[in-house]
């Protein structure tokens, strides 16, 4: 058993300290990933400790064998954030029916390094993606998830999961080069 | 192996720890950006929680109650524990930047202090009076302090000052966060400082009489100054920053500094010379000017202020009716979304398009939001009955631990299209709690002061560990019966909002329990509170410390069960609004011409039913806003002014006109867009005039020896006898106001050298 396996398990038995330590270790990725998201400090904080009161009244339930727990962690995030768009945000979306491939234009890296890149600089960026674009760089780049647990967290292949990684690179590229 | 292997292959190996210039390396340029792209998402700057141990610990404490709690308990609410105090919502992260007057804390401590106002007592910590002007020519006074402002001292370190202080030529100073001052020197000049700013005193002679000679660094942050007259021609007031200088003769502009060292003038009356680089830009009245740190100053650009609704949001803002673009560098603070409102920046570009370089949050849209007090009945799983009313739940709503039927609570939330409320929080009514942010001014054992305000600690006050003096601090508290506002909690937190029941001390200005509170148009403020009443004031901490207020709302016994929502009206007989039925009776009040789709504002009762009686149905003012934007006056044609990009203004309609409109004058024009979108001109103000309608005015000094410059002469109507002129000083500008330009005519311009000014 690994150690996370294990500390997930005395987790489900309400072990305090095993809570804590997986609130430790985890906490970081999963508050990136939801500032990433919603682009607000502190409603990515108020969600943080949203998602991990979920993990706790959820473990008892949870089941290994269904879903790795790093991507269980995230469904609760990812559903977290639906109910949260679905009742306070009005945000519209702008969806650039993005650059699908990467053009041929000398890359402008040393202008886009110069302008260091924020939270928010990003948080906006994102926006210009489509869904699925933005659930995949902000789990894989942002939460640092593998790819084969962004498969896992939203139930497509790990192929799926590659194509998509490449066109929202692609189209974050062209939208912070833009900006 | 296909482009998207191929990347996947490369930040596989990149999460091996391999070098990403390894990595990179034999990549073609457009995939090896990709990988780059994904390293430095990886890396994104300042992405630490800040109350990763308060949140920890109360995951603990959950997971430790859950171990003892009872099996029977009908449901474990395992929700995020309100912050302690009641109905406060999201917090929204938000730095403000608006430069509102900053002279209110000293002003309301004498204010309360005069009035015998039965009252808790003003937590504001006394201010002592202090001199508003200067006695010598060759110091400036130090007022209006707020929050923390500091002075270097010789060996660099830094010393908290306040009001009164005398600062000489050589002083340094800085403001923290939502701090701020101002610097009155002996002429009647003043500069006030913004939040975040450093600046250096250099040269300081300010007589009233003869030369004045007031120079200024300001190395970061923003400022406003007042400049007095002066008749003296050797008279100087000078900003300095690390991109450019600006000179001043008695006008009135606003200097910021960005950390990236990128300075932008906005002049709001009179003229200032920006200049850098041997560069000098003219900015007048209603203009702007950028600097970019290694470059000349820009041309000057027309201002545009406002406020307005966000109706669209994207590369393209659409405010008060208008689109402005925007890009990296504008600053867009609080995360606005469609329908709140905003307070916005920017300039007009040379091609006609608008240009944001600020949008700060001030209000939440109210719009399908709904909030009321009352007694917990029913306890379900995705239902709460409260005062009668259902109230659907679920995960996401913050529930309060703990509560329990009977508990007097309040709820917030949104309503659905089908009327369902659905609770965004649900927490216990707790008397007289508070909740703000400010600046830590001074620690102490028993005692802090925050922002002016002196709250108690004890015992029972968590305090994060680390918090200094200048710290930006989330307090949360109670206030007690003698007046003592006691914290519960002091964390460092980025919160705006603050939250806080008081006694209204002055509702002219407002002053709540020795809290001067700004208001404006969108601040909801309860009928018939008056001084001595008990209220709840809510809102959001701007930059400069500033609190402006969501709503003021007077507290009594009769607001139990009271309920208030904004939403659209979707029948009348009977009365719909928001998909809520609604009663009304014959008290109740109906204010304005309602008709079915206006956006009203419902106040009333939950009866035990739990239907709504309507006390007040008040017809929402739906404008979006207004700007304002200055331009000159290209041409006059009978009731008719051309403006500079063409556009013609009828002056038929009531629009309110101030000053004496001509050609080439300077105006602010301020615009609103109505509920349906339409744009009215409001108002005219002429603020400047120039010589003659622009092109854009650019000087390149220094002169020749003999004082002449050599330009390319375009005769109006007759470009194409454009030729090479030598002309002076005194008339270079006339020649560039009709379009002429320096240096000498090119090849095709035809014509030959003269000597004259024939102009």
């Amino acid at each position: 058993m690994t150690d996370l396996a294990e500390l997930v398990t005395r987790a489900q038995t309400g072990e305090a300290d095993a809570i804590g330590r997986l609130y430790d270790q985890h906490q970081t990725e999963i508050f990136r990933y939801l500032w990433a998201r919603v682009g607000e400090r502190s409603v990515a904080e108020d969600l943080t400790g949203e998602v991990f009161m979920r993990m706790l009244t959820g473990l008892p339930g949870y089941r290994p064998s269904a879903a790795p727990f790093r991507a269980w962690l995230y469904q609760i995030a990812r559903n977290l954030l639906i109910d949260h768009y679905r009742k306070t945000s009005k945000r519209k979306m702008i969806s650039l029916q993005q650059v699908e491939t990467v053009g041929d234009g000398a890359p402008d890296m040393v202008t886009m390094l110069d302008q260091r890149l924020t939270m928010e600089r990003v948080h906006r960026a994102l926006t210009r993606l489509d869904d699925a674009q933005r659930e995949v760089v902000t789990l894989r780049f942002l939460g640092g998830l593998s790819l084969q647990e962004v498969a896992q967290t939203l139930g497509k292949t790990e192929n799926a999961v590659k194509a998509l990684q490449h066109r929202g690179l692609a189209t974050l590229r062209h939208v912070l080069n833009q900006v | 192996m296909n482009p998207e292997d191929l990347l996947q292959d490369r930040l596989a190996r990149l999460e091996t720890g391999e070098l990403l210039e390894a990595v990179v390396s034999d990549l073609p340029p457009a995939e090896a950006e990709l990988v780059r792209m994904a390293a430095s998402l990886r890396e994104v700057a300042s992405v630490e929680q800040s109350n990763t141990a308060a949140q920890r610990q109360r995951l603990v404490r959950a997971a430790k109650e859950n171990q003892t709690m009872s099996p029977q308990k009908p449901r474990a609410r395992w929700m995020w524990p309100a912050a302690l105090v009641g109905g406060l919502a999201t917090v929204f992260a938000c730095v403000a930047v608006l430069a509102l007057s900053g002279a209110a804390w000293w002003v309301v401590s004498r204010q309360s202090a005069a009035r015998d106002v039965p009252t808790q007592p003003a937590p504001i910590v006394a201010a002592t009076a202090v001199p508003v002007q200067a006695t010598d020519p060759q110091a400036a006074v130090l007022t209006q302090v707020r929050g923390v402002v500091e002075i270097q001292a010789a060996d660099g370190s830094w010393a908290k000052t306040d009001s009164g202080a005398l600062i000489r030529a050589g002083a340094r100073l800085r403001t923290r966060a939502l701090s701020g001052a101002t610097l009155a020197f002996y002429d009647g000049s003043q500069a006030v400082l913004g939040p975040n700013t450093e600046l250096s005193v250099d040269t300081l002679d300010a007589p009233k009489s003869g030369a004045r000679v007031i120079r200024l660094t300001q190395w970061v942050g923003d400022s406003d100054h007042a400049v007095a007259k002066s008749d003296d021609p050797a008279s100087r007031y000078e900003v300095q920053t690390p991109s450019g200088t600006g000179q001043a003769k008695g006008t009135a502009f606003h200097v910021s500094v960005s950390i990236a060292q990128v300075v932008r003038f906005d002049v709001t009356e009179g003229v200032v010379d920006v200049s850098h680089l041997d560069v000098i830009v003219i900015v007048v009245a209603g203009q702007s000017t950028t600097i970019v740190a290694g470059q000349p100053p820009q041309p000057p650009v027309f201002s545009i202020v406002g406020q307005g609704e966000v109706t669209q949001i994207g590369a393209t803002w659409t405010i008060a009716g208008n689109n402005f673009l925007t890009d990296a560098s504008t600053e867009i603070i609080g995360d606005p979304r469609v329908g709140d409102w905003v307070a916005f920046a920017g300039y007009l570009r040379p091609d006609g398009t608008r240009f944001a370089y600020s949008i700060v949050l001030l209000h939440r849209s109210l719009d399908n939001r709904f909030a009321f007090t009352g007694e917990v009945e029913v306890i379900g799983d995705t239902t709460w009955t409260i005062a009668g009313k259902a109230v659907r739940v679920d995960d996401v709503t913050r529930i309060e631990p703990g509560l329990m039927v009977g508990d007097e609570v309040e709820v917030r939330g949104g309503i659905a299209d089908d009327g369902t409320l659905w609770a965004t929080s649900i927490q216990r009514v707790i008397p007289n709690g508070f909740r703000f942010t400010g600046v830590v001014e001074t620690l102490g054992d028993e005692a802090w002061v925050v922002s002016g305000i002196s709250v108690t600690v004890n015992v029972s006050t968590t305090i994060e560990p680390g918090i200094v003096v200048g710290d930006r601090v989330l307090v949360t508290g109670q206030v007690l019966d003698d007046g003592t506002w006691l914290a519960l909690t002091i964390n460092k937190l980025e919160a705006e909002t603050f939250d806080f029941v008081g006694v209204v001390i002055s509702t002219d200005p407002w002053i709540v329990s020795g809290i001067a509170i700004t208001t404006d148009e969108r601040t909801q403020i309860d009928e018939g509170i008056d001084v001595g009443n008990r209220v709840r004031v809510r809102g959001r901490v701007l930059a400069d410390g500033t609190w402006l207020a969501e709503s003021i709302e007077q507290l009594d016994e009769g607001r139990r069960h009271h309920i208030e929502f904004t939403a659209r009206v979707q029948s009348i007989d009977p009365w719909i609004v928001g998909a809520v039925v609604v009663t009304v009776d014959e008290q109740t009040k109906i204010i304005g011409d309602i008709a079915v789709g206006n956006w009203v504002t419902v106040k009333g009762n939950l009866l035990p039913d739990g239907t709504v009686l309507a006390k007040k149905i008040t017809r929402v003012s739906r404008g979006q806003g207004c700007l304002t934007f200055s331009t000159v006056i290209r041409a006059i044609d009978a009731n008719q002014i051309i403006l500079l990009d063409g556009q013609v203004v009828d002056l038929s309609g009531d629009i309110e006109i101030e000053g004496d409109l001509q050609v080439a004058a300077v105006i602010w024009m301020r615009v609103c867009a109505d509920e349906d979108g339409t744009l009215r001109i409001v108002s005219i103000i002429v603020i400047f005039v120039l010589n003659e309608v622009p092109p854009v005015i650019i000087i390149t000094p220094p002169p020749p020896d003999d004082g002449s410059f050599t330009i390319c002469h375009r005769p109006p109507g007759n470009p194409d006898n454009s030729h090479t002129l030598t002309v002076d000083a005194g008339s270079l500008q006339a020649h560039l106001g009709h379009g002429d330009t320096l240096g000498a005519c090119g090849s095709g311009d035809g014509g030959g050298d003269d000597d004259d000014d024939d102009d």
